[in-house]
This record gives C-alpha cells, sequence and structure tokens, in this order.
C-alpha cells in the first residue's frame, strides 16, 4: 500500500515530465500545458480553501493582478520577464494581505460575496485605467522567447507551469504537517472553538489567503507571457475562479492531489466541449451544471470517496464509562 | 485550595441584545484558587458573562480585569494566551481531525520557524497523551473525534482545554446530556485539578453537582448577580429562593 501511495505518483510525475514528448501535436501540448496551469492554480486556490473552508469565488482577481502586473512591467517599464513575474507576484501579496485583513472578517456565503466583489472591482480599474492597462482593448506582451515558434513555446510554458504546481503542492504539503495547518484545519472545523484555544485565526486566514494569493499571481503572470495578450474580461472573469473551485471541489479539498485530479478532469473537458460545441456559452453552462452536481452529490470530492475510511469498531458509551472505572482518580 | 481574592474581576460589565439587557452591570469576583460555581434560572446572563469574559462577545460597558490586567476588548485567542481556557454548553470539539491532533492544536506557538515545525512533537504527544490518559481516553488518539461519544467528547474539550496550560478553567454546563457515572468522573477530575491550583468557574444547571463541588456559588438573576458565598448559604438565601421559585 505504502509503496503503491508513493509509487503512483512519482509515476504520474514521470509520465507529466514526457507528456510533451509523447503527444502527437502542439495543440496537444497547448492543452497540457493549460491543464497544469489549473492545476497549479486550484492547487493555490486550495491552501485557503481547503484548510480553512473558506471558498473565494474572486481568485481570479489574483491571477488578473499577477498577469497585468508582469505585463505592464515588462511593457511599461522593460523589466526582464522573469524579475517582472516575481516582483508582480509578491506585491500581488502584499495587496492580498491588505484585503485579507478585511475579507476574512466575514464568514460563509458573506466572504464568498466579497471574494466576488473584489474580482469585479479589480476587473472595473484595469479596463477603466485606460492610459496604463490598455482599457477593455487589452495589453500586449511580447514573447519572451522570440527565437521560438508557438509550438515550442508551449512546451517551455508547459514544464515552466509544472514547476509551479510542484512548488504548490509541496507547500500545500508541508503546510498540512505543520502546526500551521493544523491551526487552519481548527478554523475548518470550528473557528470559535480554535480562537479559544489560542489560536489567532485571524492571522492564520489572512496568511493563508496571501500564500494562496500568491501561487495564483505567479500562474497569471506565467500566463501573461505565455499568451502575450491580456483581455481584462478574460483575466478578471468569475469564471477562472469558479473553475479552482470546481476542480477542488471535485477532487477533493482535504487531500493534496485532489485539485489535480480536479484539473485534469475539468480542464480537458472544458476544451473538448470548447472544440466540440464551439465557441458558445453551452461550455459554461455545462461548467455551472458539474459544480451543482458536484457540491449536492459529492462535496469531498472523488478522492474522498476512493479513500473512504472504512467504519472502524464503534466506540460506545459503556465502553468509555468502563474505562473510566478503571482509571485512578 | 485558597479562597482569597480574586484574579478575575468584572466591573459593571453591561450588554444589551436589541432591547433585552443580558448583563446589566455586573460585578463579580472569583475567589482565587478555588471552585466558583455561577448559578441562575434561564436568560438570567450567566452564558452571555461567560462569553465577555472569554472575549466572544464585546460588552457595551465595564470592565474585565485578569491578575490586574485589563482583557476587556481582547479577542478569544489573547484572552486564551492570559491563562484563561473555556469549554463550551454544547460540547465543541474538531470533529474531523484525530483526538490527538484535537489535543495538539491548543499548543501555543508563535514564533514562525515553530508554527512551520512538524504538528507531532515528541513532547508535546506526551504531554498530550498525559491529559487522555488523566480523562480516560488515551487509547482513542486516533480515532477521529466525531466517532467518540458525547461523553467522551465532553472529556477531550476537558483535555484541549488543559493542554493550553490555563491558571482559571470555565466550564459551561460541564454535566449537560451526560450520564450520572460521568458526571461523578467529571466532578471528581476537577477536584482533582483544582487541588493541583487551578481556578474554575463553573456554570451548571445541575444543583447537586453544584451545591457539592464549589467552595463559592455566585447566583445571577436579570444579568447581575443577586447573591454569593458557600453553597451552604446561598442554598437559603430568600433572593435566590425567591429568584428560582418565585416566593
Amino acid at each position: 500500500m505504502r509503496i503503491a501511495s508513493r509509487g503512483l505518483p512519482l509515476l504520474v510525475a514521470a509520465l507529466a515530465i514526457a507528456y510533451p514528448w509523447l503527444v502527437p501535436n502542439y495543440y496537444l501540448v497547448y492543452a497540457g500545458a493549460l491543464t497544469v496551469m489549473y492545476a497549479a492554480m486550484s492547487t493555490s486556490w486550495n491552501l485557503l480553501g481547503g484548510f480553512t473552508g473558506y471558498v473565494s469565488l474572486g481568485h481570479s482577481a489574483f491571477f488578473g493582478l499577477g498577469a497585468y502586473g508582469t505585463g505592464l512591467l515588462v511593457v511599461r517599464l522593460g523589466v526582464p520577464w522573469v524579475v517582472a513575474l516575481l516582483v508582480s507576484a509578491v506585491l500581488v501579496t502584499v495587496f492580498a494581505v491588505g484585503v485579507g485583513i478585511a475579507a476574512v472578517r466575514v464568514r460563509g456565503a458573506s466572504f464568498v460575496i466579497v471574494s466576488i466583489a473584489l474580482v469585479s472591482m479589480m476587473n472595473l480599474v484595469v479596463q477603466g485605467w485606460r492610459s496604463l492597462t490598455g482599457g477593455s482593448t487589452g495589453l500586449q506582451v511580447p514573447s519572451p522567447f522570440p527565437g521560438l515558434h508557438r509550438g515550442e513555446t508551449h512546451m517551455v510554458f508547459f514544464y515552466l507551469f509544472l514547476a509551479l504546481l510542484a512548488v504548490a503542492l509541496l507547500c500545500w504539503w508541508h503546510v498540512s504537517r505543520s502546526r500551521f495547518g493544523a491551526g487552519l484545519r481548527a478554523i475548518r472545523e470550528d473557528e470559535d472553538k480554535a480562537e479559544s484555544l489560542g489560536v489567532p485565526t485571524g492571522a492564520y486566514k489572512v496568511a493563508a489567503f496571501a500564500l494562496s494569493a500568491l501561487f495564483v499571481a505567479l500562474a497569471g503572470g506565467l500566463y501573461a507571457v505565455w499568451f502575450g495578450s491580456l483581455d481584462p474580461i478574460f483575466v478578471f472573469s468569475i469564471l477562472i475562479g469558479s473553475y479552482m473551485v470546481l476542480m477542488s471541489l471535485l477532487g477533493g479539498v482535504r487531500h493534496l492531489y485532489g485539485p489535480l485530479l480536479g484539473a485534469l478532469i475539468v480542464a480537458p473537458a472544458g476544451e473538448y466541449f470548447l472544440i466540440a460545441l464551439g465557441e458558445t456559452q453551452i461550455h459554461l453552462t455545462a461548467t455551472g451544471l458539474v459544480l451543482v452536481l458536484v457540491v449536492l452529490f459529492m462535496p469531498d470530492g472523488i478522492l474522498a470517496r476512493l479513500t473512504r475510511r472504512r467504519p472502524g469498531p464503534s466506540i460506545p458509551d459503556e465502553t468509555a464509562d468502563q474505562r473510566l472505572q478503571k482509571v485512578t482518580p | 485550595m485558597s479562597v482569597e481574592g480574586g484574579s478575575l474581576r468584572t466591573e459593571g460589565l453591561t450588554k444589551s441584545f436589541g432591547g433585552v439587557l443580558a448583563v446589566n452591570g455586573a460585578d463579580v469576583e472569583l475567589r482565587d484558587g478555588a471552585i466558583n460555581g455561577l448559578i441562575g434560572p434561564n436568560g438570567s446572563g450567566k452564558t452571555t458573562f461567560f462569553n465577555i469574559v472569554t472575549g466572544m462577545i464585546r460588552p457595551d460597558a465595564g470592565r474585565v480585569l485578569y491578575r490586574d490586567r485589563e482583557i476587556t476588548r481582547h479577542s478569544p485567542h489573547r484572552v486564551a494566551h492570559t491563562g484563561i481556557g473555556r469549554t463550551f454548553q454544547l460540547c465543541r470539539v474538531f470533529p474531523r481531525m484525530s483526538v490527538l491532533e484535537n489535543m495538539l492544536v491548543a499548543v501555543r506557538r508563535t514564533r514562525l520557524r515553530e508554527l512551520l515545525a512538524g504538528l507531532r512533537d515528541a513532547g508535546e504527544v506526551e504531554r498530550a497523551r498525559h491529559w487522555l490518559r488523566r480523562m480516560g481516553i488515551e487509547h482513542l488518539e486516533e480515532a477521529e473525534a466525531r466517532d467518540l461519544s458525547y461523553g467522551q467528547q465532553k472529556l477531550l474539550e476537558l483535555a484541549a482545554v488543559l493542554m493550553a496550560e490555563p491558571d482559571l478553567v470555565l466550564l459551561d454546563e460541564p454535566a449537560g446530556g451526560v450520564n450520572p457515572a460521568l458526571i461523578d468522573r467529571i466532578t471528581a477530575l476537577v477536584r482533582e485539578l483544582n487541588a493541583e491550583g487551578r481556578t474554575f468557574l463553573v456554570v451548571e444547571h445541575n444543583m447537586d453537582m453544584v451545591m457539592g463541588m464549589c467552595d463559592h456559588v455566585i447566583v445571577f438573576d436579570r444579568g447581575a448577580p443577586i447573591a454569593e458565598g458557600p453553597p451552604s448559604s446561598v442554598r437559603e438565601d430568600p433572593r435566590v429562593l425567591e429568584a428560582y421559585l418565585g416566593v
């Protein structure tokens, strides 16, 4: 079992590394890069949503800000793209700390609405600030690899997103084993109780919010230099945030590989529907429908179904009392 | 056991919800090192008082002092860090975490390096096991808390509070919903823990438990104390009889 649990991720990692060389055309490399990008983003989203139970539909705000931050630094200031990517991600993280301090003061549905308001505001600001961002016409970012043709660029970005995914997974794994992670899970289980035991829940939530935003911003920055064309309506769309939620919920928010599994299902399915049905709104309807079905019938996700623990021996009251009699006062 | 001056003191504590005055200028001083009982009819403001003291609710007016330091508007985790632990009226544990994890959440750490270190520090695990052993539930450490019976969850809740090493423990209806054998066990545990130097404030409707266990009883009615003293004197106090029985 242990060999399987360690061997399977290694096998998947090896297949992922080999993927661009195994597929017959560059379109599938592109689709693979898109899938890995979503996997990295949903794993990042899960640093907040999975640990604390705070569902943000507005994480695309950090994706868009990371994308525009990187693009503007490259285009307006001529900063090398790697530096622009990192500086932009740090700035977005600092912004997320400020937003987080205000946003995580509310819980449940109120937090969801605040997160939607955030992405809507960012969209309006970027569209309105035409002199800087190009407004609704978007921003063109030069390719960092002008010597490569489009297909080869897809391959480079496939590996960059894969590296980002690996770091995001490593981060989630490390947090899950730490005291910080236990505090975050306690918030998900019962926030008031956690607070009464001395967990500074506000600071923990802001830290998780910012950490989550950092990786999403990095994904946004990579997207900017990969696609080379930023459309504010797309990068600040609630749909991207909804994809992160859907992928995490479908795979399982309590599992390291849950969002990755969700991305492996949802992203290719989305591409398939886009090709099969064309540029209609039907694939959006399909996304919404799947999200509703997952929430209703599989709220713990696929991995929770697969790893569902067998019911252990019941622990009845009588046994507890018997045990208590044995305890020396 | 000492019944000298108060480690916890409130002055003019007031809280209203809409038009309802839940706590009305309450001046309370606990006996340090004692088992203090807080009783009163339903709606007399006991739980609101509890929630104000532990930072769950902000008062409209008045002050809360612990060891002569004002903690009136401290957040609950800061109150916990001052050395005050509490349980809840309806037992609350982290249901999808193991019993051991429930315990380890209560370990206080502030340095980033310690926060990012592994949860299962050998020393802390041993300390958690010590408390679980004292509660008689050490054999359940790897079980998820939701699989425990209600009585076992009550014991786990108390064990987790003790893991944070509080000097003052506030118990909100510890006998609520548990069987008589467990009530006896909880009473014995509270006495043991008190003998080790911890002060207790117990809100409870089970009069046998309160009168048999507490050294000092405070009676609340309409949001403020109307009587206090040893159980024997409080039991006979006409104001208490009037509040409870309307005679």
